[in-house]
């Protein structure tokens, strides 16, 4: 059986740095999830992926155990990829990487960043174009409303897990969320 | 939905059910990019700190800091080129022996690259600015730079 994330963190607290590689492989698909449904593009979501890593080696020695260790690496990830997104030139625009009616498809899943629908002959087409359109919308919003939909509804957090990831009170939590979800929805009716 | 309504009866939001059920493949030898990152910063390629003679005398620096220090030039020159994002940086020696005063340590800069063409190109302009850019900031003409191409991807 493999060790638990405490004990691997342990570990990794008292030199050991095959632990520290061991929650690598099984938390970056999920912190390059993240940074890619924030970010919007492939190329930045590994440049926050590696920003993260590192961040979280250098903060090893202050982590306290006083969250699970995935929700350390959530906030980890998470502030990585808004770090980036706020330095990001801005001539460079999400809605841009993510052109909605471009005929042949949002770029992210035709490049193969996300898995691609359209092998599975079972009415698939629709629900690429589903995908494809939520991503553009949740792309255009406020970083302050993204993270907290990727983390709440993408990512399935529960609302105290995202509340103590984004540091904020779970009714502060809920009402931006619910803003979020209403300019989400504007968003995909608008574009429908 | 109407005016005030829950967004989460609405019948749209079984799109956004749909996208959080897509899988996102990882990116093929991203971990692997990851761990020579990390073990970059930790330093595990070379057991002392380094030595590198500048005109004033020598100055000892550790793997980790140098390492740091190229990989924030490298996302600042890399952004300056254009379509350059650096995945991986790791410090190892020429096999001149050790990295005590006299060897030649190695800097290599794993990069992944935004097709617009001419990517070899763009990956020497990094290398050479890298190179100088350390040189400045060092003193010194003491490492080597060497930039690998992992990826090419299409904007």
């Amino acid at each position: 059986m493999s060790a638990s994330d405490p004990t691997l963190l342990a570990r990794s607290l008292r030199g050991e740095a095959g632990a520290f590689d061991h929650l690598v492989r099984r938390h970056t698909p999920r912190m390059y999830r993240v940074a890619l449904r924030i970010t919007g593009t492939a190329a930045e979501a590994e440049d926050v992926v590696q920003e993260a890593w590192i961040s979280a080696w250098r903060g090893l020695p202050e982590f306290r155990g006083d969250s699970a260790v995935s929700t350390w690496l959530y906030r980890v990830v998470t502030n990585a990829a808004l770090a980036y997104v706020r330095r990001r030139r801005p001539t460079v625009s999400l809605d841009a990487a993510l052109t909605p009616g471009s005929g042949d498809g949002s770029p992210l899943i035709g490049a193969g960043v996300f898995a691609d629908f359209r092998a599975d002959p079972e009415g698939q087409v629709l629900r690429t174009e589903q995908v494809e359109a939520v991503l553009w919308a949740i792309a255009g919003l406020d970083v302050s409303q993204r993270v907290p939909l990727v983390l709440r509804e993408l990512e399935g957090l529960s609302y105290e897990e995202v509340a103590e990831v984004l540091e904020v009170s779970v009714p502060a939590l809920r009402s931006r969320l619910h803003r979020a979800r209403v300019a989400l929805l504007a968003r995909l009716k608008e574009r429908s | 939905m109407s005016a005030g309504g829950d967004p989460l009866d609405d019948p749209q939001w079984e799109w956004v059910r749909a996208t959080a059920r897509a899988p996102v493949p990882t990116p093929a030898g991203l971990i692997e990019r990851v761990l020579r990152s990390v073990h970059g910063v930790r330093g595990t390629l070379l057991s002392r700190p380094l030595d590198i003679r500048q005109d004033g005398g020598l100055l000892r620096i550790g793997e980790g800091a140098v390492v740091l220090l190229a990989r924030r030039l490298g996302a600042e020159l890399g952004a300056e080129i254009g379509g350059l994002h650096v995945s991986a940086v790791a410090l190892d020696t020429d096999g001149t022996g050790g990295t005590g005063a006299g060897n030649r340590a190695v800097l290599d800069v794993v990069v992944t690259v935004e097709y617009r063409g001419g990517a070899d190109a763009a990956a020497e302009l990094l290398r050479s600015r890298l190179q100088a850019a350390l040189a400045a900031q060092l003193g010194t003409t003491a490492l080597a730079v060497n930039v690998h191409i992992a990826d090419v991807y299409e904007s």
